[in-house]
């Protein structure tokens, strides 16, 4: 992506989504069901590539940013949007409102992520899988205590703004601005932070820095995918965004592949099709209906063995021409 | 000329151990210099505490007339520092082209939004630094393998990139750590050209920890020489290889020259 054409590119999924949003209501629910869920997916996946891939820091608390992202934007739509806009508002100013609470989602989440990262990504080593493990669970203690934010019960009866154009458009922004840093002088610093702080150090580059700019860029993305999630499900809870949540995106990160913004792509969207794919299969003969019931043991075996024969991820290909990978 | 490098009595305990020991010495501003003595002397710890690594627990080290106390690594290096490492340390998820612009960009960096908006000044700065760090690497003939991923090269030419990509932020001051190590006879042979060549092009200070003493001898025009964390001689190599203490403590009889 060192040529202008990355921005064609991404004009043609803007104008894709664009597509989708209009055909949304034209296609079988059911598969505009999975392919938001896609679409939230794959926007998860390739921001915490950036920071656990990219990068190389360990983040368990992806899903803890989502859920400050979710509680956010729920927040404007359901609490500040009737008392801020007219009644009666029309659809567009409906959009647009939504547009102002992914945005803030964001940046919420973003704001969260330099509050954690701040302080742990100054000291080299593992200390960020520690300190994220700790913040996934404080946040979701946090949401349960706010009686406002509806306790251990959450949010229900948010408004359906999530369709196939937010999603997938969410979705192109996300890979793009992730490509576009990683084929920059950050993309050189990220990975330079990745092989060996000390030598990037020695090399002039302040690896705080970069290390802090790619946290909080994957936390600004994974509370987008937060709010838009909260407006496809309609009701958010804290157990939503609990560690088991950012294990599932973690497993999405090393099945790709770290590092390979393609391969988490693809591997996004599997893992949203495999449970599908399984449920399916079950329901199709009585004789098939052990599948179901195994679904989380055959999950559990499919990730075993991936790790053992393929540590690198699935959807990995050499990088350059003639290169060896040692 | 006032000395590029001043270390004044720098001494650095780590809990009861004292690794280096009341070290004064100083480096001219396009001396080729060396800094020999037996393993476990505090040759790499001079090194690391020059690059800001280690902070000393007595004492003062300047760089270029400025006091260097408290400032980062990376600091140090856009100040004008630059080293290679013992053990090898390229970036290995780079290309051999990308590792030399890694280095570049510490005086040249984009910032955020040109990153992602990828206008032109952008392009055009990009291709600047490329063609930049491919006339660095023809000077080297690694120009050849710019594309390989720099781990897929051989030993002796990972070791050159290192001080390719050392070169590449623009040291007045460059700190060779052992380049010569695993290196064959001719190897070694175009390594001395290298780092004279290096030194008269660019007009800067090396200073090169090394244990192959033909090279050192043959390189250096001041040693220093490092025994148990102190200081025990200092001279031209003809003075260190007359010097009983260094014979004694390092040199042995091989490369000894008579009083």
């Amino acid at each position: 992506m060192k040529h202008p054409g990355a921005r064609r590119w991404f004009l043609v999924a803007a104008v894709l989504s664009l597509g989708l949003g209009w055909a949304q209501d034209r296609l079988d629910p059911y598969f505009v069901d999975i392919l938001t869920r896609i679409g939230i997916n794959v926007i998860l996946a390739v921001s915490l590539n950036l920071i656990n891939g990219h990068t190389g820091q360990f983040s368990l608390g992806h899903a803890g940013f989502m859920g400050v992202g979710a509680y956010t934007a729920a927040a404007l739509t359901l609490f500040a949007g009737p008392k801020l806009l007219p009644a009666g508002a029309g659809f567009w100013v409906e959009q647009l409102w939504f547009l102002v609470a992914l945005g803030a989602a964001g940046l919420v989440a973003a704001l969260a992520g330099l509050l954690v990262g701040a302080p742990s990504l100054r000291l080299k080593g593992d200390y960020l899988a520690i300190v994220t493990l700790g913040f996934g669970q404080i946040i979701a203690v946090i949401f349960r205590n706010i009686e406002s934010l509806g306790g251990a019960l959450g949010l229900n009866g948010i408004p359906a703004r999530t369709n196939l154009f937010w999603s997938f458009a969410a979705a192109a922004l996300t890979v793009y601005v992730v490509t576009a840093l990683v084929n920059s002088t950050y993309g050189r610093g990220f990975l330079a932070t990745h092989d060996d702080e000390v030598a990037a150090e020695a090399m002039g580059m302040n690896t705080t820095r970069y290390k802090i700019v790619a946290f909080v860029t994957g936390a600004f993305f994974a509370g987008i995918a937060g709010g838009l999630s909260g407006h496809f499900t309609l009701t958010i809870n804290p157990k939503g965004f609990d560690f088991n949540k950012s294990i599932e995106i973690v497993v999405m990160v090393i099945v790709g592949g770290m590092g390979r913004t393609v391969g988490v792509i693809i591997a996004a969207v599997l893992l949203t099709l495999l449970p599908e794919g399984l449920r399916m299969l079950s329901s199709a003969s009585p004789s098939l209906k052990w599948i179901g019931e195994t679904r989380p043991l055959l999950y559990a075996i499919l990730l075993i063995a991936l790790m053992m024969l393929r540590p690198q991820g699935l959807f990995t290909w050499k990088r350059k021409k003639g290169a060896v990978t040692a | 000329m006032s000395p590029i490098l001043e270390f004044d009595k720098v001494t650095i305990r780590f809990g009861g151990l004292t690794a280096v020991s009341a070290v004064s010495l100083a480096v001219g501003p396009t001396e080729l210099a060396g800094l020999i003595g037996p393993n476990g002397a505090g040759k790499t710890t001079v090194f690391n505490l020059t690059t800001g690594v280690y902070q000393p627990t007595e004492g003062r080290i300047s760089f270029a007339g400025e006091p260097s106390a408290g400032l980062r690594p990376y600091e140090l290096t856009r100040g004008g520092i630059a080293r290679t490492f013992q053990n090898i340390r390229l970036f290995k998820s780079l290309s051999v082209v990308d590792n030399v612009r890694a280095a570049m960009q510490v005086h040249r960096t984009q910032g955020i939004w040109n990153s992602l908006w990828r206008g032109g000044a952008f392009l055009r700065d990009e291709q600047v630094v490329e063609k930049q760090a491919l006339e660095l690497l023809s000077i080297f003939r690694l120009d050849v393998v710019r594309d390989e991923m720099a781990t897929s090269l051989s030993y002796g030419d990972q070791r050159r990139l290192e001080i390719v990509r050392a070169l590449a932020t623009k040291p007045k001051l460059l700190l060779l750590d052992e380049p010569a190590a695993g290196m064959n006879p001719t190897e070694k042979l175009e390594l001395a050209r290298l780092i004279r060549e290096i030194r008269d092009r660019f007009q800067i200070a090396v200073l090169l920890v090394e244990h192959d003493m033909q090279l050192v001898m043959d390189l250096c025009e001041r040693i220093h020489v490092l025994d148990h964390g102190t200081k025990i001689a200092e001279g031209t190599p003809v003075e260190v290889r007359r010097n009983p203490k260094v014979i004694e403590a390092y040199l042995g009889e091989e490369h000894a020259l008579p009083e």
